[in-house]
């Protein structure tokens, strides 16, 4: 086995020896690189976790649970965090109509903590179910391993740096056994199992969103209408959409708008060749372009004549 | 009179700048046109030969020769027996007599040569580079002393000939000793009329030239000028004896004997004519070099077995019409014509005239041709009373014909690119021009059928092939099966001296048919009506005659009563071969056993299992389709009014590999895929995560309203997409019929359209949610718009070319076979046969899978999609506009993106995409990416050449085996466990299930009577599209039709080893190369982690993946 240095740059070399499975019978050394957290914005928990880079794409938190046991004995390991959830867009979360995101990004609110619970758990609520038992990471990328505190972080720097010396790297599975759920033709067909939902399940997660954004739509009309009478520290009023009448739908607009292109159209069509110096440009113009597509075409030739080959029969 | 007024006067100033510039190029409008010429010229420029260098010493040579010639010493008339036993004494050479050997003795003579000429094209200086062997043609007259008059007869003529060129070989080969290879050959292939070929020797110790041609010159004896009568000569005469006996009677015309003995008096008449018609018109040398170009691409030639119509057929032709007679008629064409106007001017001569079915009299004699003699193709040029085509066959006229007219409508199809199918690509292999090729090895026991003309045996014997079939395959009576009969003789090669005469490469006679589609499915052919009236009597006397024991007496509807045929096969192709078999056995006693008559051209059949059934179930699918969107119509209580229900998967087009199956009792439902629109409606939210929820409580309804509309018969199932946003299609509904047939339904929402295309306007928008939007807006258009029209279009183009579907499905199962599909949109492959059924220049449309198929693989190879965008006019009216529009995206798009990151293939339709990236991108990647659509280039271009040097006996399975050596890793999947995914249950859990076991007992099992889930996707796509996902960077793979054992894969070149960062694009290891660990450390480099890669692989795939095998190991 190649050895490897024990650090690169602040990063600790984390080996682990991947064992071997009948498919691809060799015993594999696969490295994790692993630092303290240090992200740009500050978190209370930063200094009891521990940033991980090129996780195996398999990795599951059993998986990595049982990674740190192996390193510094169980009871340390809290929890992890993937890159794919990490940012996470996927929940209805993000989710404003196009107009207010757009408002309210001019005039940012900080709401209050317990509203936000309650709006998180609606959220769960009205995501749909997951399809997959078991979702691949990115090969390559991310995770955050949350400790229990700050030394435990410390110690499983120092265990990383002692199996340098030692070669008796963790493996990669260990004390995991059946926790998990199992890839392959499992995964596959439980993947197709769990893409065709009960439709109560999925009722209720739609009946759940329908609330979330009714509600979204409401407040979202009542910040345009707050925005619309409130002066900001300036003194200036935000002018927005939705006078005195109603708004008019955007949809509405572009066919408005349609229409009118339309109309412009026709009369420049009734006016095209109405004088005789409008007939005679266009016919001067028409020949330009023809003189032009012959020059063309000599350029073209000029470049076919560089490949060579264009012009000789096949044999 | 008024003057004319101020304003109108205006007009008549001088032209000026772009007008005068205008008016001095070339005299054409168009711009395709424009291009040809320039094209043309560049052509002309390109093959010319430089006779200074290439041909040197030529003259030198001929003067010699001629020298040699002069001094032979002439000598009075001995017995030819006695001549010639001397001269194989002498000089151990032997007379080249053509056969039938004489039966009396003739006396022969020698004396000085009358004159001496050079002919041909060396002297016209319009020979080309690329032409298979350059000849110089020298004519020696044979003084008129040697012959009588009455030597017309009985092939004297030609037993003196050949005499008098072993006498003048026997000399040469003295004087040329060690200067020139000497041997006999034929003229042209005519047996009549041995040459000898005298070929320079490379010099001795000088170096070896490569400017220097090899050619050879041909000595020609030939007759003295109007010595024989030409009258006696005419195309009815009979001048040969039928049997052997000195007293047998002359009865039968012998057509090829005359104008061979006509044309070996003419030799120096139309070297004149030649001489006149370059002197009058300067561009008349060009256009018979493009003349010579085209001829040679089609495989025509003036050999005999290569059609008998070459370069000089079309010299002296075009020379003809340009004269118009000597009469003082008016000449056909001007010339002050250019020469690919001269071209372009003789391929419309050709197109319009049939020398087979009209003989074509050229000048104001009237010939002495008698309508009724049945003397083949006729040109006849009546000043010089030779009938030009003497050494045509009714079936190589018949295809110059046919590639006159291909090529006179490319010429007038502005669309096309003219210049490459006319000049440059080669159209004479025979599985590109036919259908069907069936190979006849010669028996003996045919010899009788031969007559008495000299043309040869086989070619005799191939015309008599060629009548029967024309008769059985060509009746217009019972609807024309085959457009085309071709037969392909074998060719005479050249023979040393000490041989009298040569034989012929292998006696195959070689009989290509091109179908008409339509006809050639037909199994039960009608013949004349039985009547009482003498015509009636007489017709089907004459078709049973014809049929024998086939024809047989029917009743049919309206109480008509006809002889008929009844076939048994059911495929065009075995349809032809079945009454192939039947009727040359019948009348020839041809291929009786079954060896020595085979045919190819349909290997490709067994290869997918094409069955005729396919037509009915492939009908069934789209009925069943029918019966689903009325179902769905019917529906009362939809808020929205259904607009359309949009098929877009190749199984409701024709098109997919295996026809639609219903109810596979091994795997769970496969719905086919459809959409739905509704009309426009204001219900809509205006949020796009809205819309998709929308839809799915859309879906949910109409499921519960179909199952309650019919119960018991429909089940549906709602399913989820796999997608990474809210934004996306989220689900779809999959409806299953208790039949078998499924469909999956997705709703279209126009709103979607509109706020996603104001997204993508939207300037105060993040630069990578309009990118998202993008792609979004892409793949929103492609399902919903896209698909559904091409399905429709596709659809019908499939009714329209029979030869379509299986074309399309033998090509994508190619594309399977080299593991290329899962990289390529199944639209993109169905356009690329499209094209070649749209502009199936230098051919026709394809008339069946075969051809279509070949002809589809040399696009493919030949298409340079780098520089060229493919534009296909499906509604054909696409304006000329359009076309430079999608030419200016295409240049636009290579501008922004010279690399081909984003856009490789360019692929646009006027109706349905013009975008030119619909086809071939998916999910804002390019498919096919840049490095796989090289290699569709070289796969195609490699199987072309596999089918190029294999010909007719190429096995069709060679062109689909994959080269899995091309492959870094390979990841060989368990079928058995692959299959075993198909099937899943609502009930149940694979997770708790699989390893306790399966009860023994069906009644205690619980799956038993409950329907298994359809599948969302194909279980092998799925694991294949995680691979996508997660090792998109490192790994390319490679995979074919879902049920493909083995995926390949490639590692990038491109990701070596790097310094190390946060975000790695894959697994990386901390290099330990060759520069040691230290240098590794300190510079923090890393590379990547191939074996921890296959390892995960292994882990994913885990029961799945039986072995994953990387190249070297082991």
């Amino acid at each position: 086995m190649p050895s490897c240095p024990p650090t690169l740059g602040d990063f600790s070399v984390l080996p682990i020896s991947i064992p071997p499975l009948p498919s691809f019978p060799r015993a594999v050394v696969h490295y994790v690189y692993v630092r303290r957290n240090a992200p740009k914005i500050p978190t209370a928990n930063d200094s009891r976790s521990l940033f991980l880079t090129n996780v195996p794409v398999d990795s599951t938190e059993r998986h990595l649970r049982g990674l740190f046991a192996a390193l510094v004995g169980t009871g340390r390991f809290e929890g992890v965090t993937f890159e794919d959830e990490r940012k996470n867009t996927n929940s209805p979360a993000a989710l404003q109509p196009a107009e207010v995101a757009r408002l309210l990004a001019q005039n940012k609110k900080r709401k209050r903590e317990e509203e936000d619970s309650e709006r998180a758990k609606e959220d769960v609520a009205a995501q749909l179910p997951k399809t997959w038992t078991r979702p691949l990471r990115g090969s390559g990328s991310t995770a955050v391993v949350l400790l229990a505190d700050e030394k435990s972080a410390e110690q499983v720097l120092k265990a990383i740096a002692k199996l340098h010396k030692s070669k008796k790297y963790p493996t990669w599975g260990e004390n995991v056994g059946d926790q998990v759920p199992r890839l392959g033709s499992t995964w596959l067909k439980a993947h197709n199992r769990l893409s065709y939902p009960d439709k109560d399940v999925l009722q209720s997660a739609l009946d759940a969103f329908s609330v979330v954004f009714a509600r979204r739509e409401r407040e979202a009309i009542e910040t345009a209408k707050r925005l619309r009478s409130q002066p900001d520290e300036d003194g200036f009023v935000t002018v927005t959409r939705g006078g005195r009448n109603a708004p008019a739908r955007s949809s509405e607009a572009e066919e408005a708008r349609k229409k009118m292109l339309e109309r412009a159209e026709k009369k420049k069509e009734e006016l095209t060749d109405f004088y005789r110096f409008q007939h005679r440009e266009r016919k001067k113009e028409e020949q330009a372009e023809l003189l032009q597509r012959f020059e063309e075409d000599r350029q073209k030739l000029a470049s076919m004549r560089q490949q060579r080959g264009k012009f000789v029969p096949e044999a | 009179m008024e003057p004319i007024p101020a304003k109108r006067r205006k007009i008549e100033h001088p032209r000026k700048g772009a007008e005068k510039a205008l008016s001095s190029a070339p005299p054409t409008a168009l711009s395709r046109s424009r291009a040809f010429i320039l094209e043309a010229d560049e052509l002309l420029e390109e093959i010319r030969l430089d006779y200074g260098t290439t041909l040197e010493g030529v003259d030198g040579l001929l003067h010699k020769i001629k020298g040699s010639i002069e001094a032979i010493d002439s000598h009075d008339s001995i017995s030819l027996v006695e001549a010639s036993s001397k001269l194989e004494k002498k000089h151990l050479i032997r007379v080249p007599e053509p056969r039938p050997q004489p039966n009396s003795n003739y006396k022969v003579a020698f004396a000085q040569p009358a004159q001496f000429n050079v002919v041909g094209s060396y002297v016209s200086k319009t020979m080309v580079k690329t032409q298979k062997g350059h000849g110089v043609d020298m004519v020696v007259v044979m003084p008129a002393s040697i012959f009588q008059e009455k030597d017309y007869l009985d092939m004297r003529y030609f037993y003196k000939r050949a005499y008098y060129l072993a006498v003048i070989t026997a000399s040469l080969q003295k004087d040329l000793e060690g200067v020139a290879d000497l041997s006999y050959e034929l003229l042209n292939g005519n047996p009549l009329c041995p040459v000898l070929s005298v070929r320079p020797k490379p010099t001795a110790g000088a170096e070896p030239e490569t400017t220097r041609l090899d050619y050879r010159i041909r000595i020609i004896p030939c007759a003295p000028i109007d010595f024989f009568p030409k009258t006696k000569l005419h195309l009815g005469a009979a001048l040969l004896r039928t049997g052997q006996e000195e007293d047998a009677e002359r009865t039968e015309p012998t057509p090829f004997y005359n104008s061979t003995l006509v044309a070996e008096g003419s030799f120096l008449a139309y070297l004149r004519l030649l001489r006149q018609a370059e002197k009058k018109c300067p561009a008349f040398k060009n256009a018979c070099i493009l003349g010579r170009v085209w001829l040679q691409q089609r495989g025509l030639g003036g050999d005999v077995s290569e059609g008998g119509f070459g370069h000089f057929e079309w010299a002296v032709l075009l020379a003809i019409l340009l004269q118009g007679g000597d009469n003082g008629g008016h000449a056909t064409l001007s010339t002050s014509l250019s020469s690919t106007q001269l071209f372009k001017a003789f391929i419309q001569f050709l197109s319009v005239t049939n020398f087979t079915e009209k003989p074509c009299v050229l000048g104001q004699g009237k010939g002495d041709i008698d309508p009724d003699a049945d003397a083949g193709p006729v040109i006849y040029d009546s000043v010089r009373h030779l009938n030009i085509a003497f050494k045509m066959g009714s079936w190589s006229a018949t295809l110059i014909h046919h590639h006159a007219k291909w090529t006179r409508s490319l010429l007038n199809d502005k669309a096309a690119d003219q210049f490459a199918p006319t000049f440059i690509l080669k159209a004479d292999h025979p599985m590109h021009n036919f259908d069907l090729v069936a190979r006849l090895e010669y028996d003996n026991a045919y010899d009788g059928a031969s007559g008495t003309d000299r043309r040869g045996k086989f070619w005799s014997f191939g015309d008599k092939i060629y009548r029967v079939l024309r008769r059985a395959l060509g009746d217009k009576e019972l609807g024309e099966r085959a457009r085309l009969i071709h037969i392909q003789v074998p060719r005479f090669s050249a023979w040393p001296l000490t041989k009298s005469h040569g034989t012929q490469e292998k006696p195959v006679l070689e009989i290509g048919v091109l179908f008409d589609p339509v006809n050639m499915a037909r199994r039960v052919d009608r013949g004349p009506a039985d009547g009482l009236n003498a015509e009636e009597v007489e017709e089907c006397e004459s078709f049973r005659e014809f049929w024998g024991e086939k024809s047989e007496l029917r009743r049919f509807e309206a109480d008509s009563t006809r002889e008929t045929l009844i076939w048994d096969s059911t495929a065009p192709f075995n349809l032809c071969e079945e009454i192939m078999r039947y009727i040359l056995a019948l009348h020839l006693r041809v291929g009786q056993t079954g060896k020595n008559l085979a045919f190819f051209g349909n290997g490709f059949t067994p290869l997918l299992p094409f069955k005729t059934s396919d037509l009915g179930v492939y009908n069934a699918a789209r009925k069943d389709f029918s019966t689903f969107e009325r179902d769905v119509r019917d529906l009362e209580d939809l808020p929205l009014h259904v607009r359309q229900i949009a098929p877009v998967c190749p199984e409701l087009r024709h098109t997919s590999v295996k026809p639609p199956s219903s109810g596979d009792s091994k795997s769970g439902p496969r719905p086919m895929e459809t959409v739905i629109s509704f009309e426009a409606s204001g219900k809509w939210p205006e949020s796009l995560e809205a819309i998709q929820r929308t839809k799915i409580a859309f879906l949910l309804m109409i499921g519960s309203l179909l199952e309650k509309s019919k119960p018991g018969h429909i089940k549906t199932h709602i399913g989820l997409e796999d997608v990474k946003s809210e934004t996306e299609n989220l689900a779809f509904l999959d409806v299953t019929y208790a039949s078998g047939a499924s469909f999956r339904l997705r709703i279209h929402s126009d709103l979607e359209e509109t706020l996603l295309e104001r997204q993508v306007k939207d300037r105060t928008l993040e630069q990578h949610d309009r990118t998202a939007a993008t792609t979004l807006l892409a793949t929103f258009r492609r399902i919903y718009t896209l698909l559904p029209l091409h399905g429709q279009m596709i659809f019908t183009f499939v009714t329209r070319f029979p030869a379509l579907s299986p074309a399309i499905r033998l090509l994508k199962h190619w594309f399977n076979a080299h593991k290329l599909s899962s990289h390529f949109t199944e639209e993109f492959l169905e356009l690329a046969v499209l094209h070649v059924f749209l502009l199936p220049y230098p051919w026709d449309a394809p008339s069946s899978a075969s051809t279509g198929f070949l002809r589809t693989l040399l696009f493919l190879a030949n298409w340079d999609w780098r520089a060229e965008p493919l534009i296909l006019d499906t509604a054909g009216d696409m304006q000329a506009t359009e076309r430079a529009a999608i030419g200016t995206r295409f240049e636009a798009w290579r501008k922004i993106d010279p690399s081909m990151n984003h856009t490789v293939l360019f692929v646009a339709t006027a109706g349905q995409d013009p975008s030119g990236v619909g086809y071939t991108a998916l999910n804002g990647e390019a498919k096919p990416s840049k490095v796989v659509a090289a290699r569709m280039t070289a796969l195609a271009k490699s199987a072309c050449r596999v089918i190029k040097e294999e010909g007719v006996s190429l096995d069709p399975r060679r062109l689909f085996v994959p080269s899995l050596r091309d492959y870094d890793v390979l990841i060989r999947l368990n079928t058995r466990i692959a299959k075993s995914t198909l099937k899943t249950y609502i009930t149940d859990d694979p997770e708790e299930a699989a390893p306790v076991g399966r009860s023994k007992f069906k009644n205690l099992d619980g799956r038993t009577g409950q329907d298994a889930l359809p599948l969302a996707q194909h279980p092998v796509e799925v694991f294949l599209r995680q691979l996508n996902e997660a090792y998109s960077g490192p790994l390319l793979f490679f995979h074919g039709a879902a049920d493909d054992a083995i995926i390949g894969a490639i590692w990038n070149p491109q990701m070596q080893k790097r310094s190390f960062r946060i975000n790695l694009p894959t697994s990386y290891k901390p290099a330990s190369g060759s520069n040691g660990d230290e240098e590794g450390e300190k510079d923090g480099v890393v590379e990547v982690n191939r074996e921890a890669i296959l390892a995960e692989i292994a882990r994913i795939g885990a029961d799945l993946v039986e072995k994953i095998d990387v190249k070297g190991a082991q």
